[in-house]
């Protein structure tokens, strides 16, 4: 009779080379990480979108609603806030320039604060509170129910089935919310000016034509701006998405865990997003350092 | 033609093999875990075989890994030992998860239901049909309407799971498992929290999967009167070991320790 520990033997390992080894070492290093995991399942569900099992159809119509699931619930609160904070922006870069005698450096300003930095980072701040936290108690409730176990064991994959669409979804959705973000701050800081202009019948000296704005801003702009204004929304998305789908996948069978997790989906999103902006911002230092040197 | 659907041997489950592991862990931390597995035993040295077409019901007390042993046979737990043979093929233990079994026509019925809640009871037989892409969708229309006529679900097909009773979420989720044509059949605790009349009308049909279309299930169950009501044996989950099947009157006339102590109220009547 069959009594034996069905384990599994290493024997896999002892074929590989030193350098296999070392290799495997460091893989398995990762793979047992948060992070690690987290790229794994990432690459997973990219995978998944050329799975056996693709139907253009339902594909496309999941992704979608995903895509208007995350952009819809986040549009207003992120109108409003991108219209505050665009207004708050011009007015200051407007009113302090001014008085240094810099007023012709607002494009360079804006394209800095809002269109590279802060449009992006905020908008997948907005996504992560709202959206992220949505996406983890939705699929962590599933987890709860055993609705995902009922998926795997009819054969359905859940990270194709619920992963793949929130994934796609969510990160067209924040490339448009970024887009809409970025595009509402300077439109409403220009309106603002505006308005303070005929309010103070021009006592603050604050001259700014929409033309002036428009090319001030393009001259600005440069290449890695036109790059990044794709790049990084389309990566904090990843991530968001990404880590919102993690921690749900990851809450043990106890309803106090779904709270919990929602918490640590927002919270590391956070983290994960300035890190990444770190890391792509070096980007622009490159970018200035080659300037630099061609001057030299 | 192997007339097995389902052979265990030697079977052992740990706490740590209960706990699975989560759809998102890379499986390569799976495959190369090195962790001693020496936790408490739930399940010791199970051995069990299922002949195709037949139904078996999995009784004992409460706690004893009777959905555990469930979970296991689904791919949902990864045992500590022992082999498990699906149709006379062996899973190896890096390969014992639910997406692997499923594709061996295996289906599990959950005590809870277990139906996806944001999908309507027609979409939720749909799900796997269209996700297998189970014939044309005219077929795939044909297969869900003889589903929910079988498990009388038909009223309610345009429902949310949240709408539905729990009665009639078990024959939802009957008829979403039939529908894929499962050579083996996996329930838990299908007659839990049904009144006697939901009772009376949910076997036949559990029946009538087994007589008509030949498929083998596994009932776990702590309502034994369903071992004699569907002329199938019985075993028992006790003390982490798993007993021979044997039929209802067997078990009622036997002088052991279980029969003793789960057939007192039958023995004391008569």
């Amino acid at each position: 009779m069959q009594n034996q520990i069905d384990k599994i033997e290493h024997k896999d390992l002892e074929k590989f080379t030193p350098v296999g080894k070392f290799f495997h070492m460091v893989g398995m290093f990762l793979m047992h990480r948060m992070a690690g995991q987290q790229v794994v399942l990432f690459f997973r569900a990219i995978a998944s979108i050329f799975s056996e099992s693709r139907n253009f159809k339902s594909d496309t119509k999941n992704v979608i609603m995903q895509t208007f699931f995350t952009g819809v619930e986040i549009f207003p609160i992120l109108f409003i806030v991108a219209t505050l904070f665009g207004s708050v922006v011009i007015v200051e870069v407007m009113t302090l320039m001014g008085k240094v005698g810099f007023s012709d450096v607002v494009g360079s300003l804006m394209v800095v604060v809002i269109i590279r930095e802060l449009g992006p980072i905020l908008t997948a701040f907005l996504i992560a509170g709202r959206s992220g936290s949505s996406l983890t108690t939705y699929i962590g409730t599933m987890v709860i129910d055993s609705e995902v176990d009922a998926l795997a064991t009819m054969g359905v994959d859940p990270i194709r089935y619920l992963v793949m669409p929130g994934l796609i979804g969510g990160t067209i959705a924040t490339f448009i919310m970024t887009i809409i973000f970025s595009s509402s701050a300077i439109c409403a800081g220009y309106l603002v000016i505006k308005i303070l202009t005929i309010i103070s019948g021009n006592v603050l000296n604050l001259q700014l034509t929409w033309n002036y704005l428009t090319t001030e801003i393009l001259n600005a702009m440069t290449i890695t701006d036109f790059i990044f204004i794709v790049i990084k929304p389309i990566v904090f998305g990843c991530i968001i998405t990404t880590n919102a789908c993690y921690q749900a996948m990851n809450i043990p069978r106890d309803i106090r865990q779904v709270p919990k997790a929602t918490g640590r989906s927002v919270i590391k999103s956070f983290f994960y997003i300035v890190c990444a902006d770190v890391i792509l911002s070096m980007f622009y230092f490159l970018d200035y350092f080659n300037e630099i040197s061609k001057i030299i | 033609m192997n007339n097995e659907a389902l052979r265990i041997e030697g079977l052992c489950l740990s706490h740590k093999g209960l706990m699975g592991t989560s759809f998102s862990q890379p499986r390569a931390v799976a495959y190369f875990d090195k962790s001693s597995d020496t936790e408490e035993q739930i399940i010791s040295n199970a051995n069990l075989v299922l002949e195709r077409g037949e139904t078996l019901c999995v009784g004992g007390p409460s706690g004893q890994g009777k959905s555990s042993l469930l979970r296991v046979i689904a791919g949902l737990a990864r045992p500590s030992a022992g082999r498990l043979y699906y149709f006379g093929e062996h899973i190896p233990s890096e390969r014992h998860t639910a997406l692997e079994i499923a594709k061996r026509q295996v289906g599990l019925v959950f005590q809870n239901g277990a139906l996806i809640s944001n999908l309507s009871v027609q979409d939720n037989i749909a799900l796997p049909l269209r996700y297998h892409k189970k014939g044309s969708p005219r077929e795939i229309d044909e297969k869900i309407n003889m589903a929910m006529d079988l498990m009388r679900v038909r009223d309610f097909a345009n429902m949310f799971p949240h709408q539905l009773s729990v009665g009639m979420q078990k024959r939802v989720a009957i008829a979403r498992s039939w529908a894929m044509d499962p050579e083996l059949l996996l329930m838990d605790e299908p007659t839990a929290g049904l009144d006697n009349y939901n009772r009376r009308n949910l076997l036949p049909l559990i029946d009538n999967m087994r007589t008509l279309f030949r498929t083998s299930i596994i009932i776990i169950t702590h309502d034994l009167m369903i071992a004699k009501e569907l002329n199938c044996n019985l075993c028992f989950l006790h003390k982490q070991t798993l007993t021979e099947p044997h039929p209802f009157d067997y078990w009622v006339n036997a002088d052991n320790e279980i029969s003793r102590e789960l057939f007192k109220d039958l023995r004391t009547s008569g």
